[in-house]
């Protein structure tokens, strides 16, 4: 046993001096979080820019624009009524919003005044997001008329000048916005079901079947080169050998969730404390299955060139199979076929622990289905797997 | 008569429907360099191969230090050591790291695997090179690594198959002095070789194979005597003599 565990360390030496390896293996995931953060990062709240034709420029319609730029995670846009058309023309823009020309005057004069959506089909997801917020900026503004119209009319005869009624009426709503009667309060119970923690479990499971599966070419690799006749010299046993090549894999594939894990919980804050461990346990024994995958296609392979092509045609077919992109809808024939995919068992229970809260005892069976194939995949791996033609 | 201490009798092994050794027999005194010649696919390698437990041979018997290899392959693993021929390192380590490497796996602990390291790297010429990674050294030199690792753990039988492939005469000489040492301290050695002054050189006995078989086997000094006057004849001119001038794969 003790020799096993200086196979895996040696390999672990030699994966460490291979700089192609190291550069796949550390700093690709590396990369990727930051590609990953660059797009996603810290943008948990929606975030879009309004398109605005404002050709009123009056009063109102510079309040409108006000309010609405006020609104957290939108920032707005003016343009001109030419522009926004050549972009709606192009489908650059999905939607505008334009406030026609008159608005501030209906408005002051008391009459109704009309914003216009101009937008392609329905306007895209984010240009419906962005007109129910508009909406909502108008609707305020209705309210505001209706208590300064309703103010002012209890008011008449008073004497009270209307401007002064105006402000009064600005400060109370002021007030009344910054204390509702219907307060919201947010409670966080967990990883939110948000993008990026629906992504990160597909990227983190891609790249442990990616570099274990291409485990296998140092494993065809060393028997080209005769050091695993070699091995088999010296007192090491032909189990131990496979045995610490194995564990050189799980290492391997291990050293590398738990740098992509890792900086997910510094930066993207996606787990509790428990959640984190129960995320690496998940990968820890994901890590074990796809290594006992990678040594059969070891086993299996008579070159460098077709260990290669083997474990790429198998990662990318588990991969796309196993939901890593997209969610695989309940019932569908994917969902069916994924069942084939061990990558569906490990972003399975890896969504269930960041995106749902769910704990290790909520994955138990895809934690089941994964030891069994990485019993399973070993036992066939050690049975097929040949040092020498004809030999052990 | 000295003790036998490499004994092979009747030895085949078969891929397929192509008969790689076909009845090879012969013994190996203890403390004898034995050579063991023959063209490109007599059968060399996978004899050394099955001695050396890596194949199971399809019958026949092998007893090397009074343990069978088919029974007791773990007893004649610590006991022999194997050159193989073709560079068999971890180019990606240093020289040291490979020795320390192999030293564990033939069962030292950490510090005489260190110990024996340099005490064969030093045997080799190669002390100061010790922490160099062996991508860097010269063909000779990888040779000579290559023997030094076969040299963990104080084999009492060696396999030195082809040591001396693709070297310069210099390395090739350090090589020889070597094993002609390791010879007077003791050790039994089994070389395969198609450099017949080698054979000529350090070979006590030698032993001629060709389609997996044993054509003729005794002193190099007898072989020569069989075509002519041993100091004008050469063992090349035995080899061809016995294996022809046709060319081999």
């Amino acid at each position: 046993m003790k020799r096993a565990l200086y196979i895996t360390l040696n390999e672990v030496k030699l994966y460490l001096q291979d700089k192609g390896d190291l550069a796949f293996g550390l700093l690709l995931p590396i990369v990727t979080f930051a590609l990953m953060y660059g797009a996603f990062g810290g943008q948990t709240l929606f975030e879009a820019t309004a398109v605005i034709v404002n050709e009123d420029g009056g009063n109102y319609s510079t309040l409108f624009v006000e309010h609405l730029d006020e609104v957290e995670g939108i920032d707005v846009e003016l343009l001109t009524a030419t522009e926004a058309d050549a972009k709606l023309e192009r489908s650059d823009l999905l939607l505008a919003l334009v406030i026609p020309a008159g608005f501030s005057q209906a408005l002051a004069s008391g009459n109704k005044a009309e914003l216009v959506f101009k937008q392609r089909g329905n306007g895209g997801q984010e240009g419906q997001i962005l007109a129910s917020i508009a909406r909502s900026v108008a609707g305020e503004m209705n309210q505001e008329f209706q208590v300064r119209d309703q103010v002012k009319s209890s008011l008449e005869g008073t004497g009270i000048p209307g401007d002064r009624i105006d402000v009064t009426v600005q400060q109370f709503l002021e007030e009344e916005r910054g204390q509702p009667a219907v307060g919201v309060v947010e409670e966080v119970v967990g990883g939110s079901p948000d993008f990026i923690s629906q992504f990160l479990p597909g990227i983190v499971t891609m790249y442990v079947l990616f570099a274990l599966t291409l485990s296998a070419r140092t494993i065809v690799e060393e028997r080209k080169r005769g050091t695993l006749e070699r091995l088999l010299t010296t007192r090491l046993s032909a189990n131990e050998l496979f045995f610490g090549k194995f564990l050189a894999s799980v290492t391997r594939g291990f050293v590398q969730t738990l740098i992509l894990l890792g900086l997910s919980y510094a930066v993207f804050q996606l787990f509790t404390p428990l959640s984190f461990i129960a995320s690496l346990v998940i990968c820890l024994i994901f890590a074990a299955a796809a290594a006992a995958l990678g040594l059969i296609i070891a086993s299996i392979a008579r070159s460098e060139d077709g260990s290669v092509w083997i474990a790429v045609v198998f990662t990318m077919v588990m991969v796309m199979m196993g939901g890593t992109f997209f969610q695989v809808s309940e019932g569908s024939i994917l969902a069916t076929v994924g069942k084939a995919s061990i990558s569906t068992y490990a972003n399975d229970a890896l969504r269930t622990v960041v995106a749902e809260g769910g704990s290790l005892g909520d994955t138990v069976w895809q934690l089941v289905v994964l030891a069994g194939i990485c019993v399973v995949g070993l036992a066939i791996s050690r049975l097929i797997f040949k040092v020498l033609p004809g030999g052990k | 008569m000295a003790e036998e201490f490499l004994v092979v009798k009747d030895l085949h092994k078969s891929f397929n429907e192509f008969k790689a050794v076909n009845g090879v027999s012969f013994s190996i005194e203890k403390g004898a360099i034995f050579g063991l010649l023959g063209p490109n696919g007599a059968g060399k390698t996978t004899t050394i191969r099955m001695l050396s437990t890596v194949l199971e041979a399809d019958s026949g018997d092998i007893t090397i230090g009074g343990h069978s290899v088919r029974h007791d392959a773990e007893a004649v693993r610590r006991i022999i050591g194997v050159c193989p021929q073709d560079l068999a390192l971890y180019e990606d380590l240093s020289a040291l790291d490979n020795m320390v490497f192999f030293g564990r796996m033939v069962g030292l602990n950490g510090d005489e695997a260190r110990a024996q390291a340099m005490t064969n790297l030093e045997l080799m010429g190669l002390e100061d090179r010790a922490k160099g990674k062996v991508a860097k050294f010269s063909g000779g030199m990888k040779r000579r690594i290559n023997l030094a690792i076969a040299l963990m753990g104080n084999p009492q039988l060696l396999f030195l198959d082809e040591p001396t492939v693709g070297i310069d005469p210099q390395s090739r000489n350090h090589i020889y002095e070597n094993i002609l040492g390791l010879q007077k301290k003791g050790m039994t050695i089994l070389y395969t070789t198609h450099y017949m002054e080698e054979a000529d050189r350090l070979c006590q006995r030698v032993a001629i194979m060709d389609g997996g078989q044993i054509i003729t086997l005794d002193t190099p000094y007898k072989l020569k005597s069989q075509i002519g006057s041993p100091e004008q004849v050469t063992m090349e001119d035995v080899f061809l003599k016995l294996t022809g001038r046709s060319l081999r794969d």
